[in-house]
């Protein structure tokens, strides 16, 4: 019902540690043991003696039987930083002092837990108590806090003091001392447990949430139908992977008919390059066919402009600065071999960033050949007879029947570094193939051979 | 003529009604705050099996309590559509559906607190009282159930139906917080605070409480001085928090 005041999620630091709680609590149960837990005393106010005191020189005494007495000094103050220990004298400063300084253990019900979190509309209750108890004199962050959430929880102001005054009066009925006690352990709890102070962060958060971009669920869950439509018979664990999955079955058939270099594709790999044109750049067997395609309509430079801005973003930094003058040269100085045709504006900024080439300085160009190629000749390509033709060749495997015996056989299948080797063969090959011609070198040749 | 006076007999037993809720919620309120100090000292030094028996009374005039105000609620708020009350009538009664509905969760909050500590520390055997841990707190619960016993609502006395256990108790009160919200729709945020800010701190007239806070600080006084005398070299890590 509450709008719980949605605060920025603090889970920078929520991790998990319900394991590490429940270590400690069994380790404050243990100290508890009267005979070799930690030794309590009592402590002597004016009116009254409260007992069950403990100093910071026996806690750690209590701990040094474990581990070191430095380890003994930070484990106690991450108790104390916790919550579970909670110190008398100078009660803002959570840290434990190897001295005569006084704790006491902190109550199961104040005890940090991961299940339930610090409520705002606690803290405003304890406020408003603190408020009628001090009658007004809080301290400054105590004040800003107050005013914050009664702006905020204004609905259920009435409530909040309604309950803060109720739990006042059922405070007053108790002992003295156990009154005292219950006032330090609660200051204690919001001690820790105090939202931040600086209180105008929310509002960056809640601008932030009103910036970003919403669509409507309709629109995003009708991109999720299609998705799942369109892919549905392509999941190897919703539909039947052919021949077999080879992680079900342990025969790695499928993997051989679908690697990277493979002369005949399968059906199902062949449907999914006319998913759309990113499925089939990605993948590198469709790349290749897409670029026989384009040689036969001699409109390769816009793929090979393409795959060498991918080989720039990707490649090692100091082949960046040769790579980037290679591109220049090639595919967008006036007059080069590979000429691609791109729109004046982006072309200018292109050029102007290579002056000092980075990473990233292609990234405009090569969208825009991207998209050249997506809205044009990838319709273009699914039309053509070289498409056509590798869906007819496409191998439809046969589904394996595996029994008992046969799935004994399993091939350990190709070594990786014997496909890179050959794949790094067939890019030199075509590397070669496609260097601009050297017109002096084929003129020479020309004439020896005359 | 009979319309005129019906409404008007209506009326009267609608205010009537409306107080009663009123009452049943401040009672409310008291109830859970004397279940909540019940509840520090679960798993303590100050829990024993007395503690525990006034945690389930408490707990059970609660229940009584929450089923009588949501029935009467729903009932008022849904009943509300169809005659024609003024508009300040079903401001109160939105008020109070608000005010009932954060009495609910902070309790339930509460409840859920308490039912994962008895888990912890059940106290069936002698031993276990090994494990409560040495708060300082001797007695938990002096004076509360007479102030508990002081809750007075009328419907407490007439319907008699059992109390369930802890757990089913929670889940009866989600239960309980979800179906409120689909019968009856009040928008909370509508609700305006009747107290300005801080006007709490004046209500109250004696201040036997200054004791208390001196009490409090007394400790940091006194052994500060004695502090002084050893000057420790306290460890290097800073203030945290």
């Amino acid at each position: 019902m509450t709008i719980r005041t949605a605060r920025p999620d603090r889970g920078q630091h929520f991790r998990s540690r319900i394991h590490c709680l429940k270590k400690l609590e069994a380790t404050m149960v243990e100290m508890q043991d009267p005979k070799c837990g930690v030794k309590g005393s009592e402590q002597k106010l004016n009116i009254t003696t409260i007992p069950h005191v403990i100093t910071g020189e026996t806690q750690a005494h209590a701990y040094t039987h474990l581990i070191t007495p430095e380890e003994a000094q930070a484990f106690g103050t991450m108790l104390v930083a916790y919550g579970y220990i909670y110190p008398l004298q100078n009660h803002r400063k959570l840290i434990m002092c190897n001295d005569t300084s006084l704790y006491r253990f902190q109550t199961p019900y104040f005890w940090p837990t991961q299940t339930w979190v610090a409520e705002d509309t606690e803290y405003a209750i304890y406020l408003a108590k603190r408020n009628i108890r001090k009658k007004g004199v809080l301290e400054p962050y105590e004040q800003a806090h107050y005013n914050h959430l009664h702006k905020w929880l204004n609905h259920k102001w009435d409530f909040i003091v309604l309950q803060a005054t109720e739990q006042y009066k059922a405070g007053r009925e108790r002992k003295k001392p156990d009154r005292v006690v219950f006032d330090c352990q609660e200051r204690a709890y919001w001690m820790v447990n105090r939202p931040p102070v600086s209180v105008c962060n929310y509002n960056i958060f809640y601008q932030q949430a009103i910036m970003r971009s919403k669509v409507k669920s309709s629109v995003s869950l009708g991109a999720l139908v299609k998705y799942i439509t369109t892919y549905k018979n392509h999941d190897p664990f919703l539909a039947t992977c052919l021949p077999s999955n080879p992680w079900q079955t342990d025969n790695d058939t499928y993997w051989n008919l679908n690697m990277r270099g493979i002369d005949v594709p399968t059906k199902m790999r062949v449907e999914r390059w006319s998913f759309s044109f990113f499925e089939l750049l990605n993948d590198l067997r469709g790349r290749d066919d897409f670029k026989i395609f384009l040689k036969k309509e001699f409109s390769g430079e816009n793929l090979a402009f393409w795959e060498a801005a991918e080989e720039l973003k990707l490649g090692t930094a100091s082949s960046m600065s040769t790579k980037a003058e290679t591109i220049f040269k090639t595919f967008l100085a006036p007059g080069a071999p590979r000429w691609i045709n791109i729109d004046g504006r982006t072309m200018g900024l292109t050029v102007k960033g290579l002056e000092h080439p980075h990473r990233y300085v292609l990234e405009a160009a090569q969208t825009h050949v991207f998209l050249l190629m997506k809205k044009d000749t990838f319709f273009r390509y699914l039309k053509s007879p070289v498409y056509k033709e590798i869906q007819k060749k496409a191998l439809n495997p046969e589904p394996h029947n595996f029994t008992y015996q046969n799935a004994r056989n399993r091939s350990p299948g190709i070594h990786p570094i014997i496909l890179w080797q050959q794949e790094e063969q067939e890019k030199a090959k075509a590397a070669a193939a496609s260097a601009p011609v050297d017109v002096k070198a084929m003129m020479s040749k020309i004439d020896r051979k005359k | 003529m009979n319309r005129w006076h019906f409404s008007v007999d209506e009326l009267v037993l609608r205010q009537r009604q409306q107080g009663e809720c009123q009452r049943a919620q401040e009672a409310l309120s008291r109830v859970t705050s004397c279940f909540q100090q019940l509840a520090t000292s679960l798993g303590s030094s100050a829990d024993c099996s007395f503690l525990r028996d006034e945690m389930e009374d408490t707990r059970m005039s609660a229940y009584r309590l929450c089923s009588g105000l949501s029935q009467r609620l729903v009932h008022l708020l849904s009943g509300c559509d169809s005659a024609p009350s003024g508009m300040e009538d079903r401001q109160v009664l939105e008020r109070l559906w608000v005010l009932f509905l954060s009495g609910l969760e902070n309790f339930l909050s509460d409840l859920r607190m308490a039912c994962y500590l008895i888990g912890q520390f059940p106290l069936n055997q002698h031993y276990d009282r090994h494990s409560l841990v040495n708060t300082g707190c001797t007695d938990g619960m002096v004076g509360l159930a007479a102030s508990v016993a002081s809750t007075q609502a009328s419907w407490l006395a007439l319907e008699e139906e059992p109390s369930p256990d802890l757990i089913s108790h929670i889940a009866g009160l989600e239960a309980m917080l979800t179906e409120m919200q689909l019968r009856v729709s009040v928008p909370f945020w509508s609700v305006e605070a009747t107290q300005p800010a801080w006007a709490e701190a004046h209500s109250e007239a004696e201040d036997p409480e200054h004791s208390l806070e001196d009490l409090m600080e007394v400790e940091v006084a006194s052994d500060n001085r004695m502090a002084a005398c050893f000057q420790p070299p306290c460890c290097g890590l800073g203030c945290i928090g």
